[in-house]
């Protein structure tokens, strides 16, 4: 690989051992694909983890060279265990850890934002430049929505890189590997209409197919928003592996089918009407009974325009005996919606906002009184709870919030 | 036999084979305390990938595998060295992190030449494989 000056400074340890550390791991990771050189990486959202390997990587590191922000963990719920109705040990260990990991990072820089949504505040990509970003739903987002250039590197890469500001040129940053490979054709769907579990549901059968191939989906409106777009692209790398989904009229390497493929015939075209919709939505609503014990939303962690459709759907009502509504948000995002207002509407209805923790593995076997039923709106929730053994009830936020109310699924 | 692949991580190691025909993920996949194979109808169900050659088709799912193998690392249930069809970048990065032998896109289906209990010796710099089949 050819390295600039700098870079062979980095290299020989000039910037000490840690940023040595850093660079000889990013080589020998491009060096897999014959990446013939480094790029700069303006964008990182670091998992953070390692024990001692950390203390190695982080040697004598003064400051980050990219916008840093650490992802979501599991260790901020114990402040809301009691709530929900977790057992408080469970975050006990994890909490530790956490406070030691941030002691070490954020003086260098690196922003504890503790979100799996770093594009909500503030940590956005721009179109052609490169991100490296540690969680799935994330890097399908950078890559589709903004346009940035970003593979789905390993935790510890986007570390190496925060410390760097660089990774190696290969895969998804180099255009050639940008275009899409499969076709979807969306026909016979009111999607003008599609709420975000519709979406969920599209993107879900998606990512079945594709696996780890570029896509390319045309027939999405437009004018479709940023949480549809969310709850559509999410799913993808987890029924499948996809980095990359060009919907034609809204990503910006796709105006249209002919140059999101690069002009080039796809390798395959899928048809998806009502039969695949249906097919998608039976596979993630695995519940037999009309049961709710739990209804959780934010997998992602919502948006301020979900807490406010929570909160309108909330107004004045009260989530009925025996059934608990979680919501998970990033910390902004949380303040925000409280000086909207949707927050004392959530949460005077009963339902309980936790912030900077990941609810995709929600601990149903860590309740006090352990649940076998979830309702949620979120395919990859759904998707990562029913392997658990969790039967669930999916559906939109209306289906979901009516659930809570009635205490029963009446979709 | 003499296989000739590409370098994921330099290393040179030999050891006993063991192979699974699925893609595989530190994250959920391995229990890093034991070095066994957890899920409950995973091809390696129960056994132990620690000390062995590990041979498999990919790497697959959360990016914090890496962390997951380095936790292996600390208590001596990592393989030997690994070998895969084709690998994805969270795999590359668990060989790198944890500097862990490891070649791929191999001149045969390593899957289908190489049997569990086989004995393998490999060159992961120059990215060699040496297949002594079980009984020779």
């Amino acid at each position: 690989m050819l390295l600039t000056d700098e870079q062979k400074r980095m290299y020989d340890g000039e910037y000490g051992p840690g940023t040595q550390k850093a660079i000889s791991m990013l080589i020998e990771y491009g060096e897999v694909w014959d990446a013939e050189r480094m790029v700069k990486v303006h964008n990182v959202d670091s998992i953070i983890g390692g024990g001692e390997w950390l203390e190695q990587i982080l040697e004598e590191v003064e400051r980050v060279r990219a916008i840093t922000t650490i992802h979501a963990g599991h260790s901020g719920g114990r402040e809301y265990a009691k709530s929900i109705g977790l057992k408080e040990e469970v975050f006990q260990l994890s909490e530790k850890t956490e406070k030691e990991t941030l002691d070490i990072c954020v003086p260098k820089g690196f922003i504890p934002a503790m979100t799996c949504t770093p594009y909500l505040v503030g940590n956005v990509p721009m179109a052609g430049r490169v991100f490296s970003w540690s969680g799935s739903s994330g890097i399908i987002i950078g890559n589709s929505v903004f346009g940035g250039r970003g593979n789905r590197d390993a935790a510890p890469a986007s570390v190496a890189s925060a410390i760097t500001g660089l990774t190696p040129d290969m895969l998804l940053l180099k255009k050639e590997h940008r275009y899409g490979q499969v076709l979807f054709e969306l026909e016979d769907l009111d999607v003008e209409n599609f709420n975000e579990a519709d979406y969920g549901a599209i993107g879900y059968y998606i990512g079945g197919i594709a696996n780890a191939k570029n896509v390319v989906v045309n027939g999405i409106p437009e004018n479709i928003s940023f949480d549809h777009l969310k709850s559509f692209l999410t799913p993808q790398p987890v029924s499948g592996a996809v980095a990359m989904c060009h919907i034609v009229g809204v990503t910006p390497e796709a105006p249209t089918v002919e140059e999101a493929l690069g002009h080039k015939k796809p390798e395959m075209t899928v048809k998806i009407g009502k039969k695949e919709y249906r097919e998608s939505w039976e596979s993630l609503h695995t519940a037999k009974t009309d049961d709710v014990e739990i209804v959780f939303f934010g997998c992602p962690q919502v948006s301020v325009g979900d807490l406010g459709e929570i909160a309108r759907l909330l107004e004045g009502k009260k989530i009925a005996d025996g059934v608990k509504l979680v919501a998970s948000a990033a910390n902004e995002v949380y303040t925000l919606a409280q000086r909207t207002g949707y927050t004392n509407a959530i949460e005077e209805a009963g339902g309980i906002i936790v912030r900077g923790i990941c609810i995709m593995g929600f601990p149903y076997a860590q309740l006090e009184v352990p649940a076998t039923t979830g309702a949620t709106n979120s395919a990859k929730a759904a998707s990562y709870q029913a392997r658990r053994g969790i039967n669930i009830q999916y559906g939109s936020f209306e289906d979901c919030i009516n659930a809570a109310i009635t205490g029963k699924w009446g979709r | 036999m003499i296989l000739k692949g590409k370098t994921v991580k330099k290393g040179i190691v030999e050891g006993e084979a063991i192979v699974s025909q699925l893609p595989f993920s530190y994250l959920g996949d391995l229990n890093p305390e034991t070095g066994t194979v957890a899920p409950k109808g995973h091809d390696l169900e129960g056994q132990s990938i620690a000390d062995k050659i590990f041979v498999f088709p990919t790497g697959k799912g959360s990016t914090v595998g890496p962390y997951v193998a380095n936790r292996a690392k600390q208590t001596g249930n990592t393989p030997k060295g690994m070998i895969c069809i084709d690998v994805e970048p969270v795999m590359a990065m668990v060989a790198i992190m944890n500097d862990i032998p490891m070649v791929h896109k191999l001149d045969k289906n390593p899957l289908e030449v190489i049997k569990t209990g086989d004995y393998i010796k490999m060159d992961a710099t120059d990215g060699t494989v040496e297949v002594i089949k079980k009984g020779d």
